[in-house]
């Protein structure tokens, strides 16, 4: 599919050219800080299984400033990833009723943020209880 | 061309540019328009050439390349005909955005100067025409035409479909090719061969419909790795779009319909279609 004609050099900073383009790679970004929280949350589960001391040792290091700002930012960048996922849920998941479709901020509750407190609420009470 | 020349010959400009005959409509104020200008017999590079224009604040973008062509430099070379936002055909960057140029209001820069080029992520071929072979291959690409093995075949009536079978589709199919999601699009600016929005929209639109049974067909077009797989959903394309066909999403979907589709070839590699 090869076109003549000039063609304009690469721009390599595209992703500051506009707001949308900045989104989406703060967006992709929180893909690390998730990541990254994942490892933790192996090492915690491989600690478990090392034993009573060793889960205590690895929690008390946890406690430190670092790790609580770690896991600050990691928890605001699923946030920030949920947000936008739950947003996108209307354009990928279009749900009809007859030749009408829902609209977009009744279909994030319905297939995003309803079902996600749902959970959560049944989570904090599982732990609660 | 002068603030005074421009003036002058805004008070003799023709029919052509809407709003402009009458003496009272003549604006007193001027704007100065910077096209990105490229004749590719004579210049090796590109190069900005500004052109003071009578600020009238009925003129859209493209009323005013209308009236530099018209009446400054006719060697300007741009593509234009509805002047209302149906045919696609006007479409260039505005201080950097993507628009109808039809659509694009000079009040909405005022008083600062406007800068117009071509789309981005396309060759151009002359000033602010741009080369749609490529477009026009990839439209072809995604088959956007009803399949069906009794197409021709009008003896039992037409196809019928009901009001809810159509709003699965409908809002695919106002889409009039300005390339707009195009030059919106990174992905596109990255991957040559990436299909982009506005044919992939276009072959979602055919396999939502009711009528067509060229799903499998058109999948294997679909699912090829320049096709909707390289679509990262960026979204932009989808905000620039001027008639909410919302391409992003119909990727999406796409996406979701692909993935079955790959699926099911896996697991009955000669048994699958829909």
């Amino acid at each position: 599919m090869s076109q003549g004609g000039y063609r304009r050099p690469h721009r390599w900073a595209w992703w500051m050219e506009r707001p949308g383009y900045m989104r989406f790679m703060i967006r992709e970004l929180t893909s690390f800080f998730m990541a990254g929280y994942l490892v933790v949350f192996l090492v915690t589960l491989s600690k478990v299984g090392a034993g009573d001391a060793a889960f205590a040792e690895w929690v008390d290091a946890l406690s430190g400033p670092g790790w609580v700002a770690a896991h600050v930012v990691a928890l605001l960048a699923a946030v920030w990833h949920a947000v936008t996922f739950f947003g996108a849920v209307p354009q990928a998941m279009p749900i009809f009723l007859g030749e009408r479709r829902l609209s977009a901020p009744i279909a994030m509750i319905v297939m995003g943020y309803g079902p996600w407190l749902t959970v959560s609420a049944v989570v904090v009470w599982w732990i609660l209880r | 061309m002068s603030k005074e020349q421009a003036l002058e010959s805004a008070e003799h400009a023709g029919s052509g540019v809407r709003g402009a005959a009458s003496p009272e409509a003549t604006a007193e104020r001027t704007i100065t328009l910077e096209l990105f200008r490229y004749h590719p017999e004579t210049d090796s590079e590109p190069r900005f050439q500004s052109y003071e224009v009578p600020y009238n604040e009925d003129w859209v973008v493209l009323d005013a390349i209308n009236w530099i062509k018209d009446h400054v430099d006719g060697t300007v070379t741009h593509r234009w005909s509805c002047r209302m936002g149906v045919c696609g055909s006007c479409g260039m960057m505005v201080n950097g955005e993507p628009v109808l140029t039809c659509a694009a209001f000079l009040k909405s820069y005022f008083p600062f100067a406007v800068r117009v080029e071509p789309l981005v992520n396309f060759p151009v071929e002359r000033d602010l025409v741009v080369s749609m072979d490529g477009f026009m291959e990839k439209l072809e690409a995604v088959k956007p035409y009803m399949i069906r093995d009794d197409v021709n075949d009008t003896s039992g009536g037409e196809f019928r479909q009901s009001p809810a079978e159509l709003a699965k589709y409908k809002q695919f199919s106002m889409c009039i090719n300005c390339m707009l999601c195009y030059a919106a699009c990174p992905v596109v600016g990255h991957e040559e061969e990436f299909l982009g929005p506005a044919a992939l929209a276009l072959g979602h639109r055919y396999n939502k419909d009711s009528r067509d049974q060229g799903f499998a067909e058109r999948m294997d077009v679909m699912l090829s790795d320049e096709a909707m797989w390289g679509c990262t959903f960026v979204g932009e394309c989808s905000v620039v779009c001027p008639k909410h066909v919302d391409p992003a999403g119909a990727i999406q979907q796409a996406k979701a319909m692909g993935a079955q589709e790959y699926f099911k070839r896996f697991v009955m590699p000669k048994g699958a279609g829909a």
